[in-house]
């Protein structure tokens, strides 16, 4: 099978004196329909893998392909096209726009690719929102939502737009453990009934134990992978 | 991308919305630049037109006198113009003056569509009656042309210009010359000319005291009929000038240039004998729209203000939009939007303003030569439209600028600083 992302020798410091190297000369492979956790200490460069592997940062070395893509030339705008198109993103917190409802933050992704016309696209994320046991909350904005309410509606907006790849930065790190367990079968489902690719970023032992594939990091490096 | 466009927008309003008092302060800001800008430019434009339709109706919109801008040049030095020809010691022709061939003159002047052009006679004269004398200015006018090239007639406080073809020997006088030589309507004075002239005039008219004439100044001008005062001023059949009216008065300039350059004697536009005035204007313009202007920046800064707070608020949600693939350029027209959402609730609340304030202005009523007179202003929609543009220009590169860093912010730092 095809790899969906693939990295060589991927590599990001940050200038300075001293250069401070986040992740140090990686090799990855992501199968599609997998679900990956990456787990480590604090400070080993989880976070730092998720935003090159998310085209939010560019590595300063190495080579990152995906689908077939070398994304490293790519200009800013290319990258955010990309983005828009393929990925979707779930944090810590929520990140929802504060004065968008539930159903204005699914549509966000959806209006802006701009291939749905606003009543298809309005059906669309009702329809995420359902999915996500978010009818009737529609029309609230985050702050008359709950943490775990909130974060469902981050992932039916990571979904709006159709991704191949979904990319949590510790989705569960802000979240009882009822809804902790309520996202991992979430992202297990994605991966297994929806064939997407899910990689999240964890210290959460839930979310490691529930993935198919578990890279382990230290000090930038992947120090295994089970 | 119309779509876009909407999504952009709509995320720009709300924002605005989410902000009340500062998107209320910066819209007042605007609306009141509009709203000064409108009434400063209605009060000097208005003024500077009335002073131009003043201009061009007080005098005939291009005079030809018989006067030449440079002496011809010496017969030798029009046979050889490239020649090295030095004539010394000439003495010049006396030349009587008027001009020559001016039936020609008039009638080219009269061939232009809808122009009117009236022929005239200046000569000096004295007047006498009861021991005094008054030197005159004495101006011999065709009645009829004349009442339609200048508005002498409407300044006439006594009388008409038609009098002077039904009453032999009639002048029509200022006012205040006929008070300082103690005469009123159809009293008779003795006028002298210096070539030996002499016969009685008959008042049948007077000039308002402080009325424009065509000719200069009312105190020392008095008007006849051509006939008689080319016979009175010993120049039979001669005219010395020719006041021309246009139907279009700004195609004086170019005209009078024709005339000019086709029959040798001077002719004056309306433009070229108020050259230093019209030249005061401009200086005047450009002080009143920089000043307006400034108000207009001013203005500005308030939309600055919230745009740039609005970044720096807004840093989370930048970052959030970045990660779902919004481009720098999709943010930065987000905060530009903004700013003009702001600028044109601003202009729309201005133009009513300013709307208030011309009502305002236009009903005031100030005493001018003893007669209540309102200001003259300038209530064109250009105006309106000059300002709209004005704010909405100023407050797109007031919202740019903070915009370019909503362009530039890095994602990453932003999501690491909130984990």
């Amino acid at each position: 099978m095809t790899a969906l992302v693939e990295a060589h020798n991927l590599t990001r410091t940050l200038a300075g004196e001293p250069p401070v190297p986040l992740v140090r000369g990686l090799d990855l492979s992501v199968e599609p329909g997998t679900f990956t956790a990456v787990i480590g200490p604090s400070g080993c460069g989880k976070s730092s893998l998720l935003y090159l592997l998310g085209l939010l940062d560019r590595p300063t070395e190495g080579e990152l392909r995906f689908d077939g893509i070398d994304t490293v030339p790519l200009d800013g705008d290319a990258r955010a096209k990309l983005r828009l198109a393929r990925f979707g993103f779930v944090f810590q917190f929520h990140f929802l726009l504060p004065e968008f409802t539930a159903l204005e933050n699914v549509q966000l992704p959806i209006r802006r690719l701009g291939r749905l016309s606003d009543e298809a696209a309005s059906a669309r994320a009702l329809e995420l929102l359902e999915a996500m046991d978010l009818a009737g909350h529609e029309h609230k904005t985050p702050d008359r939502m709950s943490g775990g309410q909130r974060q469902r509606v981050a992932i039916a907006r990571a979904l709006a737009n159709d991704p191949s790849l979904v990319l949590g930065d510790e989705p569960t790190g802000n979240l009882d453990s009822v809804n902790s367990a309520r996202v991992i079968e979430i992202f297990r489902a994605l991966a297994h009934d929806q064939g997407r690719t899910v990689v999240c970023v964890t210290h959460d032992h839930n979310v490691a134990d529930a993935a198919d594939v578990r890279i382990h990091m230290l000090d930038g490096r992947i120090e295994r992978t089970d | 991308m119309f779509g876009r466009s909407r999504l952009l927008l709509a995320i720009a309003l709300k924002h605005i919305a989410k902000r009340r008092r500062q998107t209320a302060v910066a819209v007042a800001g605007v609306a009141v630049g509009v709203g000064f800008f409108l009434a400063v430019s209605a009060l000097m434009i208005g003024s500077q037109n009335d002073l131009i339709e003043t201009l061009i109706n007080s005098a005939p919109h291009i005079v030809i006198s018989d006067e030449i801008r440079s002496p011809s040049p010496q017969p030798a030095v029009a046979a050889i113009p490239d020649g090295a020809v030095r004539v010394r010691g000439f003495k010049p022709r006396n030349e009587v003056r008027g001009m020559r061939g001016w039936q020609e003159i008039l009638r080219a002047a009269s061939a232009v569509p809808g122009a009117v052009a009236s022929p005239s006679i200046s000569g000096a004269v004295t007047l006498r009656t009861g021991g005094r004398e008054e030197a005159l200015a004495v101006i011999g006018i065709d009645p009829e042309v004349e009442e339609q090239v200048s508005q002498l007639e409407d300044n006439l406080a006594a009388g008409r210009l038609r009098d002077l073809e039904t009453n032999q020997g009639g002048i029509i006088i200022g006012e205040e010359l006929a008070r300082r030589m103690g005469v009123g309507m159809g009293d008779t004075l003795g006028a002298t000319s210096p070539r030996g002239g002499n016969r009685s005039l008959k008042v049948v008219g007077l000039v308002k005291q402080g009325g424009g004439t065509p000719f200069g100044a009312v105190s020392s001008a008095g008007y006849m009929l051509l006939r008689e005062a080319q016979s009175l001023t010993g120049q039979p059949f001669v005219i010395n000038r020719i006041g021309i009216r246009l139907p279009d008065p700004y195609a004086a300039e170019a005209i009078a240039a024709r005339i000019e350059a086709r029959y040798g004697y001077k002719a004056e536009s309306w433009q070229e004998r108020s050259t230093d005035l019209l030249g005061l204007l401009v200086t005047r313009n450009v002080i009143m729209y920089t000043v307006i202007s400034a108000i207009l920046l001013v203005a500005s800064f308030g939309i600055y203000s919230v745009v740039s707070n609005s970044v720096s608020d807004k840093a989370r949600d930048i970052a959030i939009m970045r990660s779902i693939g919004f481009s720098s350029g999709d943010l930065q027209r987000i905060f530009i939007a903004e700013g003009l959402v702001l600028a044109v609730i601003g202009v729309i609340v201005g133009w009513a303003l300013g709307l208030v304030l011309l009502e305002i202005l236009g009903s005031l009523e100030f005493p001018i030569s003893g007669q209540p007179e309102t200001i003259p202003l300038d209530r064109r929609p250009r105006q309106f439209a000059l300002a709209g543009v004005a704010s909405l220009f100023s407050a797109g590169i007031a919202a740019w600028l903070p915009a370019r860093k909503a362009a530039q912010v890095d994602p990453v730092d932003i999501l690491r600083g909130a984990a």
